[in-house]
């Protein structure tokens, strides 16, 4: 069953054509590798599946599990459960981590017609999610991003991913700026989510990301448009002969 | 025509007097009534009263029988109700031994209007007005050593249409005394001219805190005059919310050395809400701290308005002033302004302020919303964020939670309008 459904996806940005006709289609249990060079749209496709202001479509469609996208508001389409791992993670001064955190996650339980969990059960569950992430209490005390490195930054929003369960994750460079042993702690987070019910997208660079979160399917965008899709062996000939190759052949 | 509606208050403070006198009201017969400023004024440029000086107002006879005042917040506080401006004895707790309530006799009085014209607020409407027409001056005292362990609750309330309230308060604490006040105003009705001294002596120190509430009609021209002694401290955190108009005009003077000063503040406003923190501080004398801190949310089409002054003497030297004022706007029709003047004399000074107007960031609003968090909510928490460091900071612990609750009413109002103002 498709959870994630991108056809033909025409978008602007001040005037400029970046997506020119991305087609995706992202089956329950899968896990999809988008890569590209700078410029090519990688980035622009994340924000638009969220929703930010500005990433409107200009035609084509968007479908999280059968319902329209463009119908929703960010927030809607978080709770409805899209999720996007930032590959800047925003700081947000005054805000206490854990508070953010349940407020995201009621949010959604709301949504789901779940009971919301009250403060002390929220704490204890933060925390066993945490752990596994090895993000330290001390860290959910702490404003959202400010002060953390790199590495915790990814290791927040993976946690976030953790915790509100989402139908389709949408990962963007989430590799960015982490060392070697970061990343295990980061891959390790997402592989341990991996199911038959949900779905994840991970958007890269670089091959590197892929020998821990072995995809699925590897699409190639360029230009706005995917190029090229096959398994996991693309992002070899990827690393191997570089994008510029592969544009040509295409 | 300003001129005209000058004279029309006046008089009608002047027929007040002879009417308080037949009611044996105690008052002070002020004899250089001033009126309204005028818009030209500086320190009324940014703020004008020209809605009000169009008003019919008089001052009002209190009304003995009125009783709905404001319950207290803390169970354990000691409370003190003034309504129409009178102090109610009835209404109120007894005082603990350490303090002392009283009202001042005639010689006190001009005493009192003396050390007033002495202030910088000889000029301010509401020190003329206040006191001609107040009923009463009260005078609460803390004995030297005495430390209040509750908090002293003070509410004003009362008011009537097209009526002016003149409460006039003298706060003393002696030597090494200690105390922590709420002051709250919930005023129905036109214009309140609350009217306030304070002397803090030689190591004394006084937390307070202030919350405008009053009805959405209603004017407060607030005056607080602060004087404090060397090793003495004041702390000050003002909350205003409410009101259609309302102005907290404090003058601190730093008279002794090793004295400490905050006077922070937050404006939350909505409407056509015009809110305004004025202070002046200043330090005559060496080796004193002051410090602002003012944060302002404005939505609707409301107005918000800091306005500080730090005047630094010749010989205050190693004087430590800083001041700091940031305004989030909500809306696009809203407007802040601030205003932030130093006047230094000495050489041997830190003095810095700074001051800053935008809107919520993007980014971060963004931020929460990919998180399933709606905007409304999200502005909530943002707002909630650039005003926490404040009250936690400013205001006394068994009372942050009441202010945050307060201020969050406030946001409520206003947050739930943004896209509207924003389309």
């Amino acid at each position: 069953m498709s959870l994630l459904k991108i056809k033909d996806a025409h978008l602007r940005l001040d005037d400029k054509l970046i997506l020119k006709g991305v087609s995706l289609s992202v089956n329950a249990g899968e896990v999809h590798a988008i890569m590209g060079p700078n410029g090519s749209g990688k980035s622009t496709m994340s924000y638009m599946l969220a929703g930010r202001d500005g990433y409107n479509l200009e035609s084509g469609e968007l479908l999280l599990n059968g319902n329209l996208l463009t119908e929703m508001s960010p927030d809607e389409r978080a709770r409805s459960g899209l999720f996007l791992a930032f590959q800047y993670p925003v700081e947000l001064p005054g805000v206490g981590g854990m508070s953010f955190l349940r407020e995201a996650v009621n949010s959604r339980r709301k949504h789901l017609g779940l009971k919301e969990f009250d403060h002390l059960e929220f704490v204890k569950e933060a925390r066993k999610e945490a752990s596994k992430m090895f993000v330290k209490d001390e860290m959910l005390k702490r404003s959202v991003n400010v002060g953390f490195s790199g590495g915790e930054k990814k290791r927040f929003e993976i946690l976030q991913m953790a915790m509100l369960k989402p139908m389709v994750s949408i990962l963007d460079e989430t590799d960015s700026g982490l060392d070697v042993d970061a990343l295990k702690i980061v891959s390790d987070g997402v592989n341990s989510q991996r199911s038959e019910s949900n779905a994840i997208v991970v958007i890269t660079h670089y091959q590197r990301l892929l020998d821990y979160i072995v995809p699925d399917f590897v699409h190639i965008l360029s230009d706005g448009a995917i190029i090229k899709s096959g398994g996991p062996e693309l992002a070899l000939e990827v690393e191997k002969n570089g994008y510029a190759g592969m544009i040509n052949a295409a | 025509m300003q001129h005209k509606q000058n004279n029309e208050f006046i008089n009608s403070v002047q027929h007040h007097v002879n009417l308080f006198e037949e009611k044996n009201f105690r008052h002070i017969a002020c004899n250089d009534l001033k009126g309204w400023p005028s818009p030209l004024a500086e320190t009324w440029r940014l703020s004008r009263l020209g809605s009000l000086t169009r008003k019919k107002i008089e001052p009002i006879i209190p009304d003995l029988k009125k009783n709905n005042y404001l319950k207290n917040i803390l169970k354990s506080s000691i409370c003190i109700n003034f309504v129409d401006g009178c102090y109610r004895k009835d209404l109120s707790n007894k005082l603990p031994d350490g303090m002392n309530l009283t009202y001042l006799n005639d010689d006190e009085c001009l005493n009192f209007l003396n050390k007033i014209k002495n202030t910088n607020l000889a000029d301010h409407p509401s020190t003329n007005s206040s006191l001609s027409c107040t009923p009463s001056i009260i005078k609460i005292s803390l004995k030297s050593n005495f430390h209040l362990k509750d908090m002293l609750e003070i509410v004003y309330s009362g008011g009537n249409e097209n009526k002016s309230v003149h409460p006039v308060l003298f706060l003393e604490l002696n030597k090494n005394s200690s105390l922590s006040v709420v002051e709250r105003f919930s005023h129905f009705g036109s214009l309140i001219m609350p009217l306030q001294l304070t002397e803090i002596a030689e190591s004394a120190s006084l937390k307070s805190i202030k919350i405008y509430d009053d009805n959405i009609n209603t004017y407060n021209l607030s005056a607080h005059s602060v004087l404090l002694s060397k090793k003495s401290s004041y702390e000050s955190f003002s909350l205003i919310k409410g009101g259609e108009f309302t102005r907290s005009e404090t003058h601190a003077s730093l008279k002794g050395e090793n004295a400490n000063l905050n006077l922070s503040g937050v404006y939350i406003s909505g409407t056509k809400q015009h809110h305004d923190l004025t202070t002046a501080i200043y330090h005559n004398v060496p080796n004193c701290t002051s410090k602002q801190i003012v944060r302002g949310v404005l939505g609707g089409e409301s107005t918000g308005v800091f306005q500080g002054k730090v005047r630094v003497a010749p010989n205050a030297q190693k004087t430590d002033g800083q001041q700091m004022s940031k305004a989030i706007l909500l809306s696009d029709k809203a407007t802040a302004n601030a205003k932030p003047e130093l006047e230094i004399y000495a050489d041997d000074v830190v003095c810095a302020h700074g001051a800053t107007i935008g809107e919520l960031d993007d980014e971060q609003l963004f931020y929460l919303n990919s998180r399933g968090i709606s905007k409304d909510k999200a502005r909530e928490i943002l707002i909630k964020a650039f005003l926490e460091d404040i009250i936690t900071e400013s205001v006394d612990q068994r009372l942050c939670e009441f202010i945050f609750n307060e201020a969050k009413v406030g946001l409520s109002s206003i947050i739930n309008k943004v896209d509207k103002h924003k389309q």
